[in-house]
């Protein structure tokens, strides 16, 4: 459809590994995966779409406040970010710290034991939790009720976040159950790609892990969490997100009663640096026997948030894999059968973040799969997107903001990543012009500063004495264990 | 059809503390204030269409539900209901292969097909703009599908994926399989939608044309579309599009009949790629349509819902003897299961761990449940309710299931009343009359380290 496959296998010689790779053996017949007849009625007009503006108030210990009022449905969602107290900030070697005493916050208050906190919660359907990830600079404290009961709600979230006690008892408990689970996700081939992708990508810097380990969580003891707590759960930048059947005056005067006393502390604003660039590319497989198939991940350190070029490489995610209209599902799914799903990603926080495609197929076609894959990046920044396919994933990004409209709390996600990045008031109004006009060459300009072919990285996990000597053809190849290991040999 | 992206990498979604919380673990739900007004419409050609109009947004849902799930397969061609759903967005008379879904996507829309052992639903989400875009893709492929050799041998190889992604590579993906071929003895429920490797790659573009004729004809199908639409104009564009698609004959009833359990069935199984060990347990239960599934529904609360679950509460955080266990009671036009799923702690005997789950079920069956057991039963249905008062796609999935399963699409509406009839003492006698040990199926999975290598 769009690019005649003659052109492909011409081509094909400069990809990078390419003079090794075989071409593919075991491929199915393949298929022309779209074609357009453009008889179907489409609407031409894109629908204008004006997002509801939220009201905005910083309170007086620092809190600011976001509430977007809807009362088309009884309920109100709300979620407080508490920036420095999240993974990002685990002391060095006690990684998981910052989600242990979150998680731990639930489990007993000053005035309820983690029973009552369970029973109350569940008995209004009401939803509370505290949550961060390894790499996340902030914790959130979340909640959603029908309205009859936010009062009720918001006195326990306040009492979770102000008033915990960390009781020993149920932290043994929490430990036991967390090192099943710690054990368990290794047998999860996502998992152990998306470890060993992160370790690659970010090294020592904190995104460089995805998990605590057994090691780290059996250290911790009961005071590092209080201390944790008492030094990190400050308000001073925190933010409060408010969506649904409450006005701004009644969400104020509700955090206002329930946080009054949570005192400023006067924490600047904690702040997050780039992780060191990632190496020359290499191929790192996961030796995980009896794997059925070889999950891939493959990609580069990429952009933050607000660098310039994040709509452009909005875009080129869009062209190469956002969803089954991009190449990688065309290519690798569509007309090859290799896989049920292909797609790519852009991860890009307050810190650099990496681009990456990504796909699980089935063993025997490993080479031709990863070869097509490759084939792909190459494509993207040799041959300029044509403006038709161009077009097409513009309007999609536009025209979809018109279907976020169904939800507040989506609609309030868009001025919290406003809020969380500085963006601009008039970011989102903007949007869709800075969506429509951006061009092909600089879609293809960013591909080749950022898709550098000595850069990419590939990360296999898959049964190794079915695919290590083929992926070894990609490049230098590192093999570890499911444990995370080194390993210098796949025993047969 | 395709399932949107597993490694989106937003870390905070990888915490660890593997606690299954399957809060609306049962099928409940229900609106905050008045009713959901709907037209229920049927035209000449037997196509049934409802519509249900709302302001919420600029935005409009279709739900498009065929009588045909792998309930309707027959033996040797297992998988093939949902094989063919993958079909459908292989093109028609005019709309090309993937056009369908590059149309949709293109516009800022969003949609998908799924299958079950019930049913094959097909759906999309679009700007108001777009309704005629909606309803004559929806139509094109029900008139006329194009069915190429090469296009079926492409889809076998993605299901064929989908199987390994789903099942085969997956801790447990064969004990989840296993479920239904043990709990069952009647074959259309038995075996799995997924299928078989063997009757998938055997599938035919004869078998596909057959299976088009007879389950997709607009008298074995409901359509649903709710959102920011006039009725009046739906309804005209409906038969503009869909009203000179021919009926067919009704395809064969399908028999459903399980035969009573009499003695408890149980199965070992191993797992190569699993670390603990886990057990499943299912009891047969009537189908979805009787006066039970409320009662059994708020039983799947009171045992499995959230942390205050009493499987929670007592077999995982007091006695530690499993890492999770939930209980679930899901929709289903035949008869049913009651599912249980526990992962053993380590270092606990799966045997310890069974008993203990017995033990609480026996606590309800002795002693009943309390007040705020039934209550939390109650929130859930009221909060599950007022979330689709956002979301037009789900009214309209419910809309198009509950005319197509039980001819009643204003089930809808029932939702908070049937769960709020039930007492404490309808869970208590639920859970003596199907929570037996004559009625159960039990399959215990254990680990099992590669050979040769070291374990895993």
């Amino acid at each position: 459809m769009r690019r005649a496959s003659v052109v492909r296998l011409i081509v094909l010689a400069v990809t990078p590994f390419a003079l090794a790779v075989a071409n593919a053996q075991q491929a199915p017949p393949t298929t022309q995966a779209v074609v357009l007849k453009g008889r179907a009625p489409v609407s031409d007009k894109v629908l204008g779409v004006k997002l509801p503006r939220p009201r905005e108030g910083t309170l007086a210990n620092g809190v600011h406040l976001i509430v977007l009022e809807d009362h088309r449905a009884p309920q109100v969602t709300f979620s407080l970010q508490i920036p420095g107290a999240g993974g990002y900030f685990d002391p060095a070697g006690q990684t998981g710290l910052a989600t242990v005493t979150a998680a731990m916050m639930r489990e007993g208050t000053t005035t309820r034991t983690t029973v009552q906190i369970s029973e109350q919660l569940e008995t209004m359907a009401a939803g509370l939790s505290v949550n961060t990830g390894t790499s996340s600079l902030n914790a959130t404290v979340s909640g959603s009720a029908l309205t009859e009961h936010v009062d009720k709600l918001f006195d326990m979230a306040a009492d979770l976040l102000l008033h915990p006690t960390f009781p020993e008892e149920e932290f043994v408990k929490y430990r036991q159950r967390s090192l099943a689970g710690l054990n368990q996700q290794r047998s999860n081939p996502g998992f152990l790609a998306q470890e060993l992708w992160s370790k690659v990508m970010f090294g020592d810097h904190p995104a460089g892990r995805i998990s605590m380990t057994s090691a780290s969580l059996g250290a911790f003891t009961r005071e590092q969490l209080v201390e944790f707590h008492k030094t990190r759960y400050v308000p001073d930048n925190a933010v409060i997100a408010m969506s649904g059947d409450i006005t701004y005056a009644a969400a104020q005067k509700l955090v206002e009663s329930r946080l009054g006393t949570w005192a400023k502390t006067g924490t600047p604003m904690p702040m997050a640096s780039d992780p060191a660039a990632a190496g020359p590319g290499k191929v790192y497989l996961v030796d995980r026997p009896n794997s059925v198939q070889t999950n891939f991940m493959v990609g580069v350190q990429a952009i933050s948030r607000t660098d310039p070029d994040y709509n452009v490489m909005e875009l080129m995610n869009a062209v190469v894999g956002g969803g089954p209209t991009g190449r990688l599902f065309t290519h690798l799914r569509e007309e090859k059968g290799y896989t049920y799903g292909a797609y790519s990603g852009l991860q890009a926080e307050s810190f650099k973040g990496t681009w990456f495609a990504q796909t699980d197929v089935r063993s025997e076609v490993t080479e031709p799969a990863l070869t097509d894959l490759m084939e792909e990046l190459r494509l993207i920044r040799d041959v300029p997107v044509s403006s038709k396919e161009l077009q097409d994933k513009k309007r999609s990004l536009v025209a979809s903001f018109a279907l976020s409209l169904e939800s507040p709390q989506r609609v309030l996600n868009y001025y919290v990543t406003s809020w969380t990045y500085k963006l601009p008031a008039d970011y989102w109004d903007k949007y869709p012009a800075r969506v429509m006009g951006v061009t092909s060459k600089q879609v293809q300009a960013a591909a080749n500063k950022y898709l550098d072919p000595s850069k990419v990285q590939i990360i296999a996990v898959g049964d190794g004495k079915q695919v290590a000597a083929a992926l070894g053809k990609f490049g230098p190849l590192e093999t570890y264990d499911t444990e995370g290991k080194k390993i210098t040999a796949i025993v047969p | 059809m395709f399932s949107v992206p597993r490694t989106r990498l937003p870390r905070a979604a990888l915490a660890v503390g593997l606690i299954a919380l399957p809060f609306g673990a049962a099928f409940a739900q229900q609106q905050g204030g008045s009713d959901i007004k709907f037209t229920d419409t049927r035209l000449k050609n037997g196509l049934r269409i409802i519509v249900a109009e709302d302001n919420v947004a600029p935005v409009f849902s279709i739900a498009v539900s065929y009588n045909a799930g792998s309930r309707d397969e027959r033996k040797g061609r297992t998988g093939f209901a949902h094989l063919f759903e993958h079909m459908m967005f292989k093109g028609s008379e005019n709309v090309g292969p993937g056009e369908h879904f590059t149309l949709i996507f293109n516009n800022g829309g969003n949609m998908n097909g799924t299958t079950n052992k019930d049913r094959t639903l097909y759906y999309e989400t679009l700007p108001t703009n777009q309704l005629d875009l909606g309803l004559y893709l929806e139509a094109d492929r029900m008139r006329s599908l194009a069915i190429t050799k090469d296009n079926l041998a492409n889809q076998i190889n993605a299901v064929q994926e989908e199987r390994r992604l789903g099942v085969d590579n997956q801790p447990y993906g064969k004990t989840f399989e296993a479920v239904d071929s043990l709990a069952y003895s009647n074959f259309a429920y038995q075996h799995s939608v997924i299928g078989s490797m063997a009757d998938l790659s055997a599938a035919s573009v004869d078998d596909v044309a057959a299976f088009f004729k007879t389950y997709y004809a607009p008298n074995n199908a409901v359509i649903a579309i709710v959102g920011d639409v006039k009725t009046s104009e739906v309804l005209a564009k409906a038969r503009k599009y869909f009203e000179s698609i021919p009926s067919q004959p009704a395809p064969p009833a399908v028999d459903m009949s399980e035969p009573m359990q009499t003695a408890e069935k149980r199965m070992e199984m191993e797992s190569q790629l699993a670390r603990l060990t886990r057990i499943d347990i299912m009891y047969l239960t009537p189908p979805s349509d009787s006066d039970d599934e409320s009662a059994l529904t708020v039983l799947a609360t009171v045992l499995g819902g959230g942390r205050s679950g009493r499987f929670y509460e007592q077999v995982v955080r007091q006695q530690e003897l499993a890492t999770s266990a939930t209980a679930s009671k899901g929709e289903s036009r035949g008869p049913g299961l009651f599912r249980l799923g526990i992962t053993v702690a380590p270092g606990k005997s799966a045997a310890d761990v069974e008993q203990a789950v017995y033990l609480e079920i026996e606590k309800v069956k002795q002693s009943g449940v309390a007040d705020w057991e039934v209550e939390k039963a109650r929130s859930n249905a009221r909060r599950g309710i007022v979330a689709s008062l956002q979301n037009s796609l789900q009214r309209a999935v419910l809309l198009s299931e509950y005319a197509l399963f039980y001819n009643e699409p204003g089930r809808i509406n029932q939702r908070a009343q049937r769960i709020n009839a039930v007492t404490a003492a309808d869970v208590q006698r639920v859970a003596n009359k199907y929570l037996t040990t004559t009625n159960r199926s039990v399959i215990v999975t254990t680990p099992k380290p590669a050979a040769g290598r070291g374990g895993e």
